[in-house]
């Protein structure tokens, strides 16, 4: 395949300091080893959490700054700054004590953090060494191997502008490129994307992908029980299960009508369960900030899911077609009411200043709510925490600190996330959030208050460091959902979720091994990467937050088309360096369904519901993780999908008139390898097209890829020739064409098909 | 410099392990058409099993016995049984179904070794579930034991490491298998025939063969030039699993017809069937549901008599299977429960719990380690693994890891290597299995 060289240099960074070896002391400037060991491997992954002017040692008078993102003069600056606050704290010390540096980290002078470093770990060897050289004593071991990298995309060569439209139908549109497409990359280039993608992002298939992608990231689809469950008794006991008394009398057949209830039922169910996704692909459709599916002061309701609510006679003429289960259209919903007057079922009328159901977009759907249910003890605090990873991109689960005895803490204190410091530093930002879901307080997702009110031995509800005001709390969601809006963060954990829509994996997290030698190899990976997304984040709100920006900005991004390298990789480093580059993602099984069925017409139809678990899909509630490698069961099941398919499609391609074909336009069966080399070069042109119509390779017909496809059908016939007892007919399983078997004389039929079996099994088909 | 023209899958293994890309490789080079195919060299053991009481277990009523300070209301401490050096709380009048911890005891008490007064460190199931299985709190980065010992064991084998749900990150060294039925085991099995049948081969075999060996050239053809290192991993990955998968066909004869009852003997089946074809080194066995923050007893009761059972119907079919004396089975769960009960009846997380180890190369009827009465962890010695309130140390998941690798034979593994637990020698614990 051609290639095209990139050559980036206007993004090469030179995010290491390529200044002298030692700090500058007397200027207090940071050098390399300040800049790639004290502060990479111990400031900015031990400290600075901490220490920095909003953290718990905001008071500390040791405050840091971050510097990942900073370029240029600013990052020097802040560099500067960070390496005063290091010196500075390094020459402290009280007679006969080691410098506050190394102490304070290690656990003593009664640092509030306890320990974050043990000794003699290498981070605090490195700390070590950095008082050596403040108190300028010379220190022979210290001289830093320096890593010099080159340009981070320089050889890099990137997808063909043919290959590339391709992978993006398939993916987001699951068909291949229309002729007007190819012709309109092919005369004017990458420059026709966005037209391009604009149509894509219009058609139906890619809704299908989104919400399909976004439920990987929200799970939304994975609540427990069954659809309607997400309607309380409370609330909607009369409309909840309107399809119990839905009047089929007109439906004589007993039979005809208990399946036309079950039918209905199991559409109700599923029409209300997708309602959260249909709020993003309304959103998105409609070009609507995205900003919407934390405001959106409605839901998304269909004919079915509107009578569950109670509200289908207000809202059915808004139908296209009120008979159709999945049409959906914005609705709000009234202020809830309690099934009747009994105390027990207060409030009896649900608290509300403009007499709706205060909707704040996917966080106060009952679905969201009850796929993550709180307890007792909970408090809520999943839903916080699950709004901090889904909406502003943040784990706080993700590297919990270590405490030295968790047991005595939780003796000790009888509200320890509220006094102890190794756990308020995460109840101080979770609890806040978790109070704001407070009206959702039951296992089912259902509006609810507590009884007693919200717990007062918790961080008062609000978000980070700003309390709800008393005034909104009837609407704490909405108070939440705007601040989320306007939360920059909100842009970056969006970008990262259609990177992750589009590559298959979540973007690098930073590296935390700094024993690793290619530590600074991989900070530089995740640093590059974190550049774009920033970038592509910046766009997508100056976009006005629309989403198919962030699709657009990603598929013109080096990080999605890079696709190889001209030159060979030496150092271990660059190696490290590369190592997530280029999409090369295995497909989820319904991306492969989607390709069988763009390539062959039909879907193969396994992938989706019996193997689907097996082949690395999910379901939404246990299995929430999609494989991204294949195992021997997957490879298995890539061995049988092979089998099936070309058993499926090979013979019949062949009874079509070759202008119908997909498989095989210029072959035919009885072309025989090896008797005459016009029929061996039109076989080869055949296996050119199978490469560039199932692999997307583009190779011509003495290249040594088809020589090895050739090699295998002359084989196949060639072996079959010399054998005995060879029916002349194709098998009865993969060989019939209107009942009747098909003649295959020369066994030419089933060496093709041991041809597509061959290539079904290569990873240009497998992965994208 | 290498040449990439030249670059070979051999010299690409190798890059993957320098720079930390792990990478299966496939069983050798079947050279069909000769008559030289490669006999399937299956794994023989010993086989890991790791059980997880996923939610938080409550120690207490089960290998670690309280009985006093109102930590348990089923019993009091004068009705805390015992067998061999093991005491254990009286459940066979509590529950309804599965394994009482009288019968548990009894049966397997011998070989048995609890581990009492593990320190999970902190107390939220998300760090806790993957401190417990790689050993590593502060890393997304670990690979579970389970993986970790497969990756180093039987990389080449089809479903080396097998998983049936909790924590179960590999660390980029081996791929994951989920197989959820025995039905979708036998599907896979047989993968050249229609439908599983092996009488109806989609291809005939000469054709089959001239199939994989072009698949096999093809791998064996020097990488093409300029490819990215992942592009490269995806390759050889993807060879691996379709290659490996071929020996899949040998678990055919252990696959039983239907799967047996329950949650845990599922799985257990699935898993005792791939060691018996040696296609597989270890497995994750997970129930859930274990949590109990209302009604702690109730539970509690129904879900450790269920996880018993899971363990001894995999004991017995062992047996059955004559592969007992080759498994190794760790039996844990994430964090324990308080030693008070709150307002609804249940428990809340505790950081403090317990874990046990039978099997191959594990001495039995021992107890390392101990709680007090108000279930604080009580340290211990490293070196004599005695009670040590001064100077013991408390024992934490990365010290347990340390041991199973140690017994596992894999803790100088490269795999291992490139995942260190960084305990110092005078940190180890010194013969926790015997």
């Amino acid at each position: 395949m051609k290639r095209t060289t990139l050559v980036l240099l206007a993004l090469c960074i030179c995010l290491f300091s390529e200044g002298a070896e030692k700090d500058d002391l007397a200027s207090l400037k940071p050098g390399a080893f300040f800049i790639d060991e004290v502060w990479a491997k111990v400031g900015e992954l031990s400290c600075l959490k901490c220490h920095n002017s909003s953290g718990e040692a905001k008071d500390s008078g040791f405050i840091l700054e971050e510097t990942i993102l900073l370029k240029g003069a600013k990052q020097q600056n802040i560099h500067a700054a960070n390496f005063k606050a290091f010196s500075k704290m390094a020459r402290k010390s009280k007679a006969g004590q080691q410098s506050r540096l190394l102490l304070k980290p290690i656990g003593e002078l009664d640092h509030e953090g306890e320990q974050v470093l043990k000794p003699n770990s290498t981070g605090h060897n490195i700390l070590e060494k950095f008082v050596a050289r403040i108190n300028g004593k010379a220190d022979s071991s210290s001289t830093v191997k320096k890593y010099k990298p080159q340009p981070f995309f320089e050889g890099v060569t990137l997808l063909k502008g043919a290959s590339l439209l391709r992978r993006l139908t398939l993916s987001l549109a699951g068909r291949l490129p229309t002729p007007h497409e190819k012709k309109a990359i092919e005369t004017k280039g990458l420059s026709e994307l966005d037209t391009i993608l604009d149509q894509i992002m219009t058609e139906e298939a890619f809704y299908v992908r989104l919400k399909e992608g976004f439920n990987d990231i929200f799970l939304t689809d994975g609540y427990e029980g069954n659809g309607e469950l997400i309607l309380s008794y409370n609330h909607f006991e009369k409309s909840r299960l309107w399809y119990q008394k839905y009047n089929l009398s007109h439906i004589e057949d007993e039979k005809e009508r208990k399946e036309t209830f079950y039918a209905m039922t199991r559409d109700y169910r599923k029409a209300i369960r997708k309602e959260p996704l249909e709020l993003i692909a309304y959103v998105v459709r409609n070009n609507k900030p995205f900003t919407e599916i934390m405001t959106a002061d409605y839901i998304m309701v269909s004919p079915y899911s509107a009578r569950g609510y109670g509200i289908f006679e207000q809202i059915k003429d808004r139908f296209k077609d009120p008979k159709d289960p999945f049409e959906y259209v914005p609705a709000q919903l009234p202020a809830l009411r309690a099934r009747n007057n009994n105390p027990i079922n207060a409030p009896l009328v649900q608290e509300s200043k403009t007499g709706f159901y205060p909707h704040a977009g996917l966080l106060s759907t009952f679905q969201y709510l009850r796929r993550y249910p709180t307890t007792d003890t909970n408090r809520n605090r999943l839903r916080a925490r699950m709004y901090y990873r889904h909406f502003l991109g943040v784990d706080v689960m993700e590297l919990a600190d270590q405490v030295t005895d968790a047991a005595a803490i939780d003796a000790k204190y009888k509200t320890p996330w509220m006094e102890a410091a190794d756990c308020v530093v995460c109840h101080r930002s979770v609890d806040p959030v978790a109070g704001l879901f407070q009206d959702f307080y039951n296992v089912e997702g259902h509006f609810g208050p507590r009884k007693d009110g919200w717990f007062e031995d918790m961080f008062a509800p609000g978000l980070e460091g700003d309390d709800l005001p008393k005034e909104e709390r009837w609407r704490s969601l909405q108070w939440l959902a705007k601040r989320t809006a306007e939360d920059p963060r909100f842009a970056i954990a969006m970008t990262e979720h259609v990177w992750y829509i589009l590559t298959g994996r979540m973007a690098l997290r930073p590296p935390m091994n700094i024993d690793d030698p290619h530590f600074s190899a991989r900070r530089r990976a995740y640093k590059m990467q974190r550049f774009e997304i920033t970038k592509i984040a910046s766009r997508f709100t100056q976009a006005e937050f629309n989403l198919k920006q962030i699709f657009k900005e990603l598929a013109k991004s080096p990080f999605y088309q890079s696709d190889g390298i001209n030159a060979a990789i030496g150092q271990s480093d660059r190696k490290a360096e590369l190592h997530d580059l280029g999409v090369a993602r295995l497909l989820a099984p319904e991306q492969l369904e989607r390709k069988i069925e763009a390539l062959f017409g039909a879907r193969w139809g396994k992938l989706e519901k019996e193997i689907q678990i097996l082949y690395g899909g999910i379901d939404s509630k246990s299995v929430t993780e999609r494989l991204t490698e294949p195992s021997g069961a997957m490879g298995a099941i890539q061995r049988i999908m092979a089998n099936d398919l070309s058993c499926l499609h090979v013979v019949a391609d062949f009874a079509l008139a070759p202008n119908k074909r997909r498989l095989f336009p210029n072959v035919e069966k009885n072309m025989v390898p090896g008797v005459i080399p016009i029929t061996d070069l039109k076989i080869r042109k055949g296996i050119v097209h199978l490469h560039s119509y199932l692999l997307d390779r583009r190779v011509s017909v003495n290249h040594p890829e088809v020589d090895q496809t050739f090699k295998l059908f002359a084989s196949v016939v060639k072996e079959a020739k010399k054998r005995k007892g060879i029916d002349k007919r194709e098998t009865y399983h993969c060989g019939r064409i209107e009942g009747k078997l098909v003649d295959d004389p020369d066994y030419t039929l089933r060496a093709w098909r041991a041809v597509v079996t061959y290539l079904l099994r290569h990873q240009e088909f497998l992965y994208e | 410099m290498a040449n990439p023209k030249t670059t070979s899958r051999r010299e690409f293994l190798k890059f993957c392990s320098q720079v930390g890309l792990g990478v299966a490789m496939p069983f050798g080079s079947p050279s069909l058409l000769h008559g030289k195919t490669k006999k399937h060299d299956p794994y023989e053991g010993p086989f890991y099993v790791v059980f997880n009481a996923s939610g938080g277990w409550d120690t207490t009523y089960l290998m670690d016995p309280k009985g006093v300070n109102e930590i348990n209301r089923l019993y009091k401490e004068g009705d805390i049984l015992t067998h061999g050096k093991h005491k254990f709380a009286p459940t066979a009048a509590n529950i309804e179904n599965g394994v009482s911890n009288e019968t548990f005891f009894k049966a397997y008490g011998d070989e048995l070794l609890v581990f009492n007064g593990l320190d999970y460190s902190i107390n939220n199931h998300s760090p806790c579930k993957r401190y417990m299985a790689t050993g590593k709190l502060d890393s997304l980065a670990y690979p579970t034991f389970a993986a970790l010992v497969a990756a180093c064991r039987g990389p080449e084998t089809p479903l080396a490491f097998l998983t049936f749900g909790n924590y179960s990150a590999t660390g980029n060294l081996v791929p994951m298998a989920r197989i959820p039925y025995l039905s979708s085991l036998k599907l896979i099995a047989n993968a050249d025939s229609i439908k599983g049948i092996s009488r109806l081969p989609y291809h005939d075999d000469f054709a089959k063969d001239l199939i994989e060996k072009a698949l096999d050239d093809r791998s064996k053809a020097p990488l093409v030039k300029g490819t990215l290192p992942r592009a490269e991993r995806a390759q050889s990955m993807l060879y691996a699993a379709q290659s490996n998968s071929k020996a899949l066909k040998h678990a055919t004869p252990f696959i039983k017809d239907k799967d047996p009852k329950g949650r845990l003997p599922r799985q257990a089946e699935i898993a005792l069937a791939c060691f018996k074809a040696g296609v597989c080194v270890s497995a994750n066995i997970s129930i859930g549901q274990f949590d109990s923050h209302a009604n702690n007893d109730q539970d509690q009761m129904n879900l450790i008599p269920e996880f018993l059972a899971g363990i001894d119907y995999l004991v017995k079919r062992s047996d059955e299977l004559k592969i007992r004396d080759k498994l190794v089975i760790v039996i844990q769960s994430e964090m324990g429960r308080t030693p008070h009960y709150n307002k609804g009846d249940g428990k809340d997380h505790w950081s403090i719990g317990s874990i046990m180890f039978m099997g191959q190369g594990i001495s039995g009827n021992r107890v390392i380690g101990a709680t007090d009465e108000k279930q604080f962890l009580t340290p211990i010695n490293p070196k004599s693994l005695a009670i040590d309130r001064k100077n013991g140390i408390r024992t934490r998941p990365e010290h347990i890891h340390q041991a199973l690798r140690e017994l596992a034979g894999i803790e100088t593994h490269p795999f291992s290597k490139k995942y260190p637990l960084k305990l110092t020698d005078g940190e180890k614990l010194q013969a926790l299995f015997g």
